[in-house]
């Protein structure tokens, strides 16, 4: 299967500033427990010999690390006992493969399990100023092709910020220069002085974090269900039609409000949903440019009217999270940093843990990531892990020869219910090809 | 304030008498010179022009008498000329960038130890300790199989790293020199460590297909002062064979040596030993006195060996579970020490002016004569050398030589500055350090040059340069990309 080569450390090609610190949002060390992979997958490229690309890459990546010392540094608690990354220059993990086949192969009869492998991860270590919080896996496809695997702890790093950082790689690769530089900058700080005396917070942003944080509940702590994700493209065409349906104007909300009526049933839900929450991108409403390199995801719980008749269920469920998401605007965000500043919790939540999430990630452009002229990744998966609770939905985007409006969705759940879904009448009406699972 | 003045005055006033007793014994021969050239010169003028051909015409030389003196002249003349030892001149050198990619700084060193020795966190603090009072930088490079997480030391490995280094030293040095490969007529390589078969000097013929005659030599096991022994080589070979070229490759492979126990007299090296190579051209041809950097004046060689603890201080041996390591024993600083005297000793006659000389001879007589409580006197190096390239081993080696010279902060700071950017990287460093200075614009014509290097065995070897031109900057070095940042302020302990 696959053959490791080797591991070592890649380290930046300027020594950092030496002494400097950056201080962690209350959105990132929301975000302890979890951490993120993503899979690119490359077409064969014309460097026949094995080696020169990894050499080329590594490379590139200690030339991209120079302006992310963030990515570089280790984790140390301040005296409040907040986290804080200490940019001491450690140097992200890299690990080198080999597997035989070619890329379209492996991809005809990839899994989850299968696809995992072609990421690296290693838990935090009791000492975590030791523990190395980015990893980087390139896995040469014998026959041709490339993987790249990339993962990271979610407190440093969310979804875009992700994306963002291999796109840099990747400029740094093809260009010599990143396109767009990041920003690291801490959240918008609260609004002092003309505060609204009567101003209420926005309760039910607040409690939904409240219940996440005080949740102590034993699903977390026992894993054994035995998860599988599938990867379901929805064409185009579908998710408009999809969208004509539920009468909804964006993509996410329908196939949110899509696949949360059909997890609902397979579940056993013979009337009403089952709760879940969205998890959506804040940057635009925060005011923060693209490049804002940190967490900036807000989970919020949507609210749905119950009992109604079957055929209008999936329009009242796409009108639900639509709800959901235009109550989550400035306002809202900054009363819920404010009483995060001013909330400690002993333990640190698992945001993902109970409700099923069903993330927003549309917007982060991965197919723009070119390593060389030309080879747009075949695919891109992502992953938030660890899955626990009822399961976890990811709309992503689809590669650009598919068009501007189709959409893919990787559905993570227990084993016996994810089939029973690719078996649901409702997905099936919009025709998804199932890639994976 | 009054109290002050007096002392000052008092030094100042020191000061130039030891100029004047300097000036009057470095120029005696001169001083004594001219009140002679003076008196003939009144008896000449008082003798008259007349007065002065009738002595010559006094004096009878018949034919044979005069064919046989310039005869004698002639002969002692061509003795002289012949006998008179070749002057080596060292064309260019050229110094091994690693690269930027094979940076470590010391956090990534330091979770590495942590992960290989993950049983011995006393051994893993010992080395962070070393790491942190070493007076290295963040921008020293280990070769890439020390990278991996574990190291893997193979033999083709270290060939590997013997291959990018060497031949990026001889390919810069045929740049900088426009020497063509066929012209080497000697080839000198020294790498205490590594020593496959065929050599490396094998491998240098095999890839730039040097020509057949060539006189090849290894130098291996003799340590960090192989360089100067190189040299050495090289200049006794120099002498014997005329209009040659002689190349010189000093370097140091680290991959094979990186040691994996947990035994801490052996751990030292580990943080130490960096990546590094030098290659030097030296000839004895007429046409490259010309544009020649620098003359080789004195090689000083002393060894010393048959001290049974100089022996044993760098001992390469196995631990107690079998792994292979270099051993440094407690007392290296005084070995060192007593090694350092006894060179100085050796080179202090050839080098220092004779003021210096009288005082030292003064003060040897005064004590073993009158008082041998009088306080033995230091001769000034500083007179006898501009610049001084001493072996970056590390801080503590400097910090010694520093205080036993007497030396000033920027007289070491080539040293410090090399171990702080390349850090330890054993023969090569002096040539590091050497282009610091000139980098730095600090090298005119007619400086002097003193190399010490120190080397298991235990060895202090000293080679004297003396600059044949001033050496212009030039962006085809080592610290082309950084020079502007130095010399940094290094702090006693980096807080890791």
């Amino acid at each position: 299967m696959i053959t490791y080569i080797c591991k070592r450390t890649v380290v930046s090609t300027k020594p950092a500033q030496a002494g400097k610190c950056n201080p962690l949002s209350v959105f990132d060390r929301l975000m302890e427990k979890n951490h993120i992979r993503i899979v690119y997958y490359f077409p064969s490229t014309r460097n026949g010999e094995p080696g020169v690309v990894t050499k080329k890459l590594r490379e590139s990546l200690s030339h991209v690390l120079t302006c992310f010392p963030i990515v570089t540094g280790r984790l140390q608690k301040k005296d409040d006992g907040h986290w804080m990354i200490k940019c001491n220059d450690a140097g992200v993990r890299m690990v080198e493969a080999r597997t035989q086949g070619s890329v379209e192969e492996w991809l005809k009869n990839v899994n989850r399990d299968k696809e995992l492998m072609l990421v690296t991860w290693e838990d935090m270590f009791h000492k975590p100023y030791f523990w190395a919080t980015f990893y980087v896996q390139l896995t040469e496809f014998e026959e041709g092709g490339l993987a790249i695997g990339f993962s990271c702890s979610h407190l440093l790093a969310d979804p875009t910020s992700a994306t963002m950082f291999v796109k840099a790689w990747a400029d740094t690769t093809l260009a010599g220069t990143m396109l767009a530089p990041p920003f690291f900058h801490p959240l918008p700080p609260p609004r002092l002085g003309n505060k609204n005396p009567n101003h209420n917070p926005y309760t039910d942003l607040i409690n939904h974090y409240k219940s996440t944080i005080d949740d102590r509940s034993p699903a977390f702590t026992n894993n054994i269900t035995n998860y599988v994700t599938a990867t379901l493209a929805f064409s185009g065409p579908m998710v408009q039609a999809c969208m004509l349906d539920t009468s909804r104007p964006s993509p996410f909300e329908a196939m949110a409000g899509l696949l949360w009526v059909c997890v609902s049933k397979v579940k056993g839900m013979k009337q009403g949903l089952i709760s879940m929450s969205i998890c959506l991108d804040m940057r635009k409403q925060l005011g923060l440019d693209k490049g804002f390199f940190g967490n900036c995801l807000v989970y919020n719980k949507v609210h749905h009217a119950e009992s109604l008749l079957d055929k209008s269920e999936l329009s009242e469920a796409a009108r639900a999270v639509g709800e959901s998401v235009t109550k989550m605007n400035n306002e809202r965000i900054m009363d819920l940093i404010e009483w995060l500043e001013h909330h400690d919790y002993e333990f640190p939540p698992l945001m993902n843990g109970h409700d099923l999430i069903c993330a927003n990630l549309e917007d982060l452009d991965p197919y723009a990531t070119l390593f060389e002229e030309g080879f747009v990744p075949i695919r891109v998966s992502y992953y938030v892990e660890p899955v626990f609770g009822i399961g976890q939905i990811l709309v992503l985007q689809s590669p650009p020869s598919e068009g501007p409006l189709s959409r893919m969705v990787m559905v993570t759940l227990p084993a016996d219910e994810l089939s029973k879904l690719c078996d649901d009448d409702l997905i099936l009406r919009f025709n998804p090809t199932i890639l994976m699972g | 304030m009054p109290q002050i003045l007096p002392d000052f005055s008092n030094s100042v006033k020191l000061k130039y008498v030891k100029l004047g007793y300097q000036y009057l014994v470095n120029h005696i021969l001169y001083l004594l010179l001219v009140p002679i050239m003076v008196a003939i010169l009144i008896e000449v003028l008082r003798l008259g022009p007349y007065e002065i051909l009738n002595l010559w015409k006094s004096l009878h030389f018949d034919l044979v008498q005069i064919l046989c003196s310039s005869f004698l002249i002639i002969f002692i003349a061509t003795v002289y000329f012949m006998s008179k030892p070749r002057h080596v001149y060292l064309v260019d050198y050229a110094c091994y960038k690693p690269p930027v990619t094979c940076r470590v700084p010391f956090a990534t060193f330091m979770e590495h130890s942590r992960l290989i020795l993950k049983n011995n966190p006393k051994s893993v603090e010992f080395q962070m300790r070393i790491l942190e009072r070493s007076g290295l930088g963040e921008e020293t490079c280990l070769p890439p199989a020390i990278h991996y997480i574990p190291p893997t030391p193979t033999m083709e490995a270290a060939r590997g790293e013997a291959e990018l280094v060497i031949f990026s030293a001889m390919d810069s040095l045929l740049q900088k020199t426009g020497l063509k490969p066929k012209d080497i007529d000697i080839l000198i390589v020294n790498c205490s460590l590594f020593s496959p078969t065929p050599s490396l000097s094998a491998m240098l013929i095999n890839q730039y297909k040097l020509r057949s005659n060539i006189k090849s030599f290894n130098l291996s096991g003799m340590g960090c002062s192989a360089g100067l022994i190189s040299i050495d080589l090289a200049r006794d070979l120099l002498q014997v064979h005329p209009n040659s070229n002689a190349v010189v490759v000093s370097t140091e492979i680290i991959t094979p040596n990186y040691y994996q126990g947990n035994e801490r007299a052996m751990l030292l090296p580990n943080c130490l030993f960096r990546m590094g190579g030098a290659a030097i051209l030296l000839s004895n041809r007429r046409r490259n006195r010309s544009r020649a950097k620098y003359r080789l004046v004195h090689v000083v060689r002393t060894h010393k060996g048959a001290d049974d603890k100089a022996y044993r201080c760098v001992f390469e041996e196995e631990d107690k579970e079998g792994k292979v390591g270099i051993s440094l024993s407690k007392d290296l600083m005084a070995i060192a020490g007593e090694a350092l005297k006894s060179n100085i000793t050796t080179i202090g006659p050839l080098v220092l002016p004779a003021s210096e000389q009288l005082l030292f001879l003064m003060t040897l007589i005064g004590r073993k004569i009158f008082n041998p409580k009088w306080k033995p006197y230091i001769p000034d190096f500083k007179q006898a050398f501009e610049h001084f390239c001493i072996h970056a081993g590390g801080r503590a080696v400097i910090d010694e030589l520093q205080k036993n010279l007497q030396l000033s902060a920027e007289h070491v700071e080539a040293s410090r500055m090399t171990l702080h950017r390349f850090g330890n990287t054993s023969s090569s460093s002096l040539w590091y350090e050497m282009s610091y200075i000139e980098e730095k614009g600090r090298m005119k014509k007619g400086d002097r040059v003193w190399q010490i290097a120190f080397g298991s065995g235990f060895k202090c070897n000293s080679a004297v340069w003396k600059c044949n031109k001033t050496i212009k900057t030039t962006t085809d070095n080592p610290w082309s990309d950084c020079i502007d940042r130095y010399p940094v302020h290094i702090p006693e302990i980096v807080k890791l």
